[in-house]
């Protein structure tokens, strides 16, 4: 970052500590300079200070490999938009794959992880739908809700449900190490209760009766979406909410689902029996949803569901 | 790029629907808001495939504006 440049220019209302992380982020991307500026463009809100004020405290001495793992990050997602532009699929296809690449390799999760919790800022969607979980999804939740996360990967989720006052309990089951490490990592750098965590698949684990689980960004990981979400639908108690989100066009290392259209995931949602709260949808990038559809952009699609009493 | 820019100038236009101002060799990414590295990703395979060619990845990374990716084209069409 330039000793000249005004972050302030680049995020109208920023308070100091997104500021910090701004400045942190263009020290290891200054590429990344027009990117932001356009994030931005409409100023930064409150939410946006208080999760920059998280992620601060999570990375601690670590931000400034936080920053460079959100630059190779965002490097792995263009040689995978390359890919998707010109074959029109994933590179990956199966769940083997983005196992042996990702899961089974700490050190490439915990890069990846960590880029992606600095991706929940820099990305306007993934910070569209982090806000629609807390004051849009948590509020619906009953006092007492026993919440379960499948896949918290960062933990930025499952540390929100934790801090909501209607939580009563809080699990969150990852198939890898790594991730539920920096689980542990996000819950002790804020200070909070440890969740209980299992190192699990969805379909190994134990069927328990769950009044609220958030499932983001894991259906476009997994190659039987539909059985998945059956499996979410038999995990809640009668009554109980889910929060689905996953993305359209979104071409990642791992991703080997491809939805095309946000109603196809919404039809899955409804075939697993179901019954559909609300839908968010988030197009990446600041686009219009309209532009997003015509172009075939990111769209980040956010299911409230609810299992039938 | 005369007979190749009426056709990267429709590939602009529908990218980046925003922008108002000339199409010129000389435009550049950074005069364009909409054009950051995913959409370029877009630009150039739309360009790949409306002149029947591929670019490497150097290639792509090299390219400085418009007038670039149309000396490249032509470049590659022989």
């Amino acid at each position: 970052m330039s000793q000249a440049l005004d972050d302030r220019e680049i995020a109208p209302g920023a308070g100091p500590a997104l500021k910090r992380l701004i400045a942190a982020q263009l020290a290891a991307f200054p590429e990344h300079e027009g990117f932001l500026r356009r994030r931005f463009a409409a100023g930064a809100d409150d939410f946006c200070e208080s999760l920059a004020t998280t992620i601060e405290t999570i990375a601690g001495e670590d931000l400034a490999r936080l920053c460079e793992d959100y630059r190779w990050l965002a490097g792995a997602v263009l040689e995978e938009e390359l890919f998707f532009r010109r074959e029109g699929r994933y590179r990956l296809s199966s769940f083997a794959e983005a196992e042996a690449l990702v899961y089974a390799d700490p050190a490439y999760m915990t890069r990846y992880m960590n880029g992606l919790l600095l991706s929940q800022l820099w990305w306007s969607n993934h910070t569209a739908v982090l806000a629609w979980f807390r004051d849009r999804y948590l509020p619906g939740n009953g006092t007492q809700a026993r919440h379960l996360e499948i896949g918290p990967g960062h933990g930025l989720f499952l540390l929100l449900a934790e801090q909501d006052g209607r939580t009563e309990s809080c699990v969150g089951w990852d198939i890898s190490p790594a991730s539920l490490a920096l689980v542990e990592k996000t819950f002790a750098a804020l200070r909070r209760p440890a969740p209980s965590l299992l190192l699990s698949n969805l379909f190994e684990a134990q069927l328990g009766r769950f009044d609220s689980i958030a499932f983001s960004e894991v259906l476009e990981h997994l190659e039987a979406p539909a059985e998945a979400l059956a499996r979410v639908h038999d995990l809640l108690a009668p009554g109980g909410r889910a929060f689905i989100n996953a993305p359209v066009n979104s071409p990642a290392p791992d991703h080997i689902t491809l939805f095309e259209t946000p109603e196809a995931i919404v039809d899955l949602v409804l075939a697993a029996g179901l019954e559909i709260e609300d839908v968010l949808l988030a197009p990446a990038a600041g686009a219009s949803l309209d532009r997003a559809r015509k172009l075939k952009l990111a769209i980040s699609t956010v299911v409230i569901a609810r299992r039938p009493l | 790029m005369s007979q190749i820019q009426p056709e990267l100038e429709d590939i602009l236009r529908t990218l980046f629907d925003e922008y108002e101002g000339p199409i010129t060799g000389a435009l550049t990414a950074a005069e364009v808001e909409q054009w950051d590295s995913l959409a370029n990703v877009q630009l150039v395979v739309l360009a790949e495939r409306t002149f029947g060619v591929r670019f490497s990845t150097a290639e792509i990374a090299g390219l400085a504006n418009l007038g670039a990716l149309a000396d490249l084209i032509r470049a590659k069409q022989g």
